[in-house]
């Protein structure tokens, strides 16, 4: 069994080798606006893989996202500012009080199946985004809400990350510390739990699985990983922007997992890349941002049409042939 | 021992189970009857799927609706359905270890059972193939190893040979009958294939627009000139 657990898969080894490069080599290389580009995406990373593996996994498709990331950066920003805790207590507590936060907001659909999820997210999604417009994000205010104007008081970086380099290697290891924490559900009694939960809801309480509790399980992995990622989003810029956290960019958000390829590792960074490196590229070659949005349209479009597995799973299918050739003509 | 006592079931304006009794009291039984019988619906409300409108069902002194579905099935109650239901991203193993999957207790016998169970229906080398990879047949045996896992009490299966060759419908046959020696569970079986029902069945209920039209041994049953007719009229159709 724990064989099983620790068994590791050309795709993982992949993924793994992929987390070693962003954590030696991109801190060394990137200069310091790339390292925000870079940081930002890696958070998004996290969340994405939340969104992703609940809807590779069974099926559940979560429109609220980024709403949630809001939720664990505004208590990040709220600990920073209200208390004299280490960063990490901060970030658990964060990453906690956003999965309850997506509990009680799914909660009325967890026992609708499809599209009610969906639906019952957006709203959230735009509920949070009026709250978060409306009170802002605190800087170091008064009272509940903790915001005030002028400028923002100081945001205590991780005592093992004071510089961004050091920051971003922070992130990568959150990142695919993720990663592992969802592959590590999969291969237990949760994945496969969720697995005939994908398979047919019937099938599922037939065999026994509690298909509700099972749900809300995915929800919270989901919750804790965009509170974690909205957390060090907190923690890299100091301040958060009520724009970052709209409703239309948890769809986005969602939309690019489809398109990245959400059964992946590699569909997870796709989806990050397109959101975030994206549109800096864009801006940095002086190209109207918006552009991001046409090819965001058209990789859609091609998700829809030619890869159900999105771009990950091309590239995964075109590793594995070369691999099964290599592997034949290697052998007398 | 089962007792179905008065089951009825209503869809709106359609009757689906009108006041259907039974006492299934033989290691494997059949449900039998025409097209849109009730039999499938008889099932759902043994699994929870459907509320009876009226009615109980007790299975060796449990009340079965009373528990929620996947309390029934930590109860014993195990079911296959019409179309199976074998979780592609699973291997054959995870897909039946799924049914033993409660507490952290007794992993390593939990594994063995599995490894047994699949060996029994004859898959022990595809026990690492992915569902996705399976033939219709495999996946159907897959099925009845699941079905088997778990200290079952009560197995049932909707249509299991369909769409099977004759050959795989006497293999499968062969180990439905043999569930009972087994697992100590009893069985119950709806199939169209009446020759197969014959075979495994020591007792059959009839069904026909809801109503139970005939019940006792399966080849007085068959022999009931009520049973023909319901046949003989939906032959055609
Ligand atoms: N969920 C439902 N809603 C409305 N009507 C239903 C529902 N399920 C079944 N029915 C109706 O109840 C009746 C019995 O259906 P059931 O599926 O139990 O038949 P069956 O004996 O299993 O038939 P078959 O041999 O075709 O599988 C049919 O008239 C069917 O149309
Ligand atoms: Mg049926």
């Amino acid at each position: 069994m724990l064989k099983r657990l620790l068994h590791v898969t050309p795709s993982g080894a992949a993924g793994l080798a992929f987390a070693a490069f962003a954590f030696l080599v991109i801190p060394a290389l990137a200069g310091k606006l790339w390292l925000s580009v870079f940081i930002s995406t890696g958070c998004f990373v996290l969340a994405i893989a939340g969104v992703a593996f609940m809807y590779a996994r069974l099926g559940m498709v979560s429109l609220t996202q980024v709403g949630l990331m809001g939720v664990g950066g505004w208590v990040m920003l709220r600990l920073n500012h209200a208390a004299g805790f280490p960063f990490e207590v901060n970030l658990v507590i964060a990453a906690l009080v956003t999965m309850v936060c997506g509990w009680i907001l799914a909660l009325p659909a967890m026992r609708m199946r499809g599209l009610y999820l969906a639906l019952v997210t957006l709203m959230a999604a735009g509920g949070l985004e009026i709250i978060f417009a409306t009170y802002q994000f605190p800087n170091g205010g008064e009272g509940f809400w903790g915001v005030k104007t002028g400028s923002a008081d100081a945001f205590r970086r991780p005592w093992l990350a004071q510089t961004p380099e050091a920051y971003l290697r922070y992130v990568v290891a959150f990142v695919t510390l993720g990663f592992l924490f969802i592959e590590a559900h999969r291969r237990l009694w949760p994945g496969r739990a969720w697995a005939l939960i994908r398979r047919s809801e019937a099938a599922a309480m037939a065999a026994g699985v509690n298909v509700t509790f099972y749900k809300m399980w995915a929800f919270g992995i989901a919750g804790v990983l965009a509170g974690a990622a909205g957390g060090l989003l907190a923690g890299s810029l100091g301040l958060l922007d009520d724009a970052t956290f709209r409703a239309s960019e948890s769809v986005m958000l969602f939309a690019l997992a489809v398109v990245g390829g959400a059964r992946y590792w590699l569909g997870a960074v796709i989806a990050a890349t397109l959101y975030r490196i994206l549109p800096a590229l864009l801006n940095n070659w002086g190209v109207d941002a918006d552009l991001a949005f046409v090819i965001f349209g058209a990789g859609l479009l091609h998700a829809v049409i030619t890869a159900p597995n999105g771009i990950a799973g091309q590239i995964m299918d075109l590793a594995a042939g070369l691999r099964a050739r290599f592997g034949k003509g290697g052998k007398p | 021992m089962i007792e179905v006592d008065k089951v009825s079931v209503r869809f709106g304006g359609v009757v689906a189970l009108a006041e259907v009794s039974a006492v299934f009291t033989q290691p494997v039984s059949g449900i039998i009857g025409p097209n849109g019988a009730g039999k499938t619906t008889l099932m759902n409300v043994f699994s929870g799927f459907v509320s009876a409108a009226a009615g109980r069902v007790v299975c060796d002194g449990e009340d079965l609706l009373r528990l929620s579905p996947h309390r029934r099935a930590h109860w014993g109650l195990r079911r296959s359905f019409q179309k199976e239901e074998i979780a592609n991203d699973l291997t054959v193993f995870d897909n039946v270890l799924v049914q033993t999957d409660r507490g952290f207790t007794g992993a390593s016998a939990r594994r063995a059972e599995v490894a047994r169970l699949i060996e029994l229906v004859g898959l022990a080398d595809r026990a690492d193939t992915f569902g996705r990879d399976l033939s219709g047949f495999e996946r159907r045996l897959a099925d009845v190893a699941k079905c088997m896992a778990g200290n079952p009490r009560l197995v049932m299966f909707d249509e299991p040979a369909g769409g099977l060759s004759i050959d795989e419908t006497h293999t499968l046959g062969t180990l439905i009958k043999r569930i009972h020696a087994e697992t100590g569970a009893q069985t119950l079986v709806i199939d169209h294939d009446v020759e197969l029902i014959s075979e495994i069945c020591d007792e059959t209920l009839v069904l026909d627009f809801g109503r139970r039209i005939a019940f006792g041994p399966t080849a007085e049953v068959l022999a009931d000139p009520a049973v023909k007719a319901a046949y003989l009229g939906t032959e055609e159709v």
